[in-house]
């Protein structure tokens, strides 16, 4: 059974960690876009998500 | 082919030299091999585990991997996208399709990327696929970054 939503966050866990180390040094740095994208992916598509619901 | 590096004074530094051709052929065939080379174990592992995971969790799903389809030329973008992995890309097909299957006469048409466009996840999986090749192209770009000195 494939879930939807796991298989987004593992997405977005592997895309922000990806960049995290590929564009920052200090793990603080790190830490911090890794967040940042993280939530920017998840949360915004979810809220995409929303906006899509109302239309077929 | 060599250019002067400028530092913010315009002034000219040092010679800036391309990344060794065989460094870049490196980091494309197995991910993080690039950046353990030039000693940067830890972004080397983990390049090397975000990427095989993104290939491993594509093929697991059942995602199918770009190969070259005539009459559609975004078949060509999809296969360039995969062809990132590296030599995940080659021995996935090699598995899916056997040697002669993808040196048939009508290469580079022919050749199948498995997985199954009816599972659940095929979509999903292609996407991890997509995903995981074109991070390793970054990773080879970084690479060759590094190793001409204009990063650390």
């Amino acid at each position: 059974m494939v879930d939807h939503l796991l298989l987004m966050l593992w997405h977005a866990l592997l895309v922000a960690v990806f960049f995290a180390f590929l564009w920052r040094r200090s793990p603080r740095d790190r830490g911090l876009l890794f967040l940042k994208t993280f939530l920017i992916m998840v949360l915004g598509a979810i809220a995409l998500g929303w906006l899509m619901y109302p239309f077929p | 082919m060599s250019t002067n590096a400028k530092d913010r004074t315009g002034k000219g530094t040092q010679p800036v030299t391309g990344a060794p051709p065989l460094l870049l052929a490196a980091a494309w065939l197995i991910p993080g091999l690039g950046h353990w080379i030039l000693g940067k174990r830890v972004r080397a592992v983990v390049f090397a585990v975000v990427i095989v995971s993104a290939f491993v969790t594509g093929i697991l799903i059942q995602g199918e991997l770009g190969t070259p389809r005539p009459g559609e030329p975004f078949s060509w973008l999809a296969t360039l996208a995969c062809l990132g992995n590296g030599l995940l890309y080659v021995v996935r097909l090699l598995w899916v399709n056997g040697l002669h299957g993808v040196f048939s006469g009508a290469f580079p048409y022919g050749i199948l990327g498995g997985g199954d466009p009816v599972a659940a996840g095929f979509a999903y999986g292609n996407t991890f696929l997509y995903t995981g090749g074109l991070m390793n192209l970054l990773v080879v770009l970084d690479v060759a970054d590094i190793a001409r000195g204009e990063k650390d």
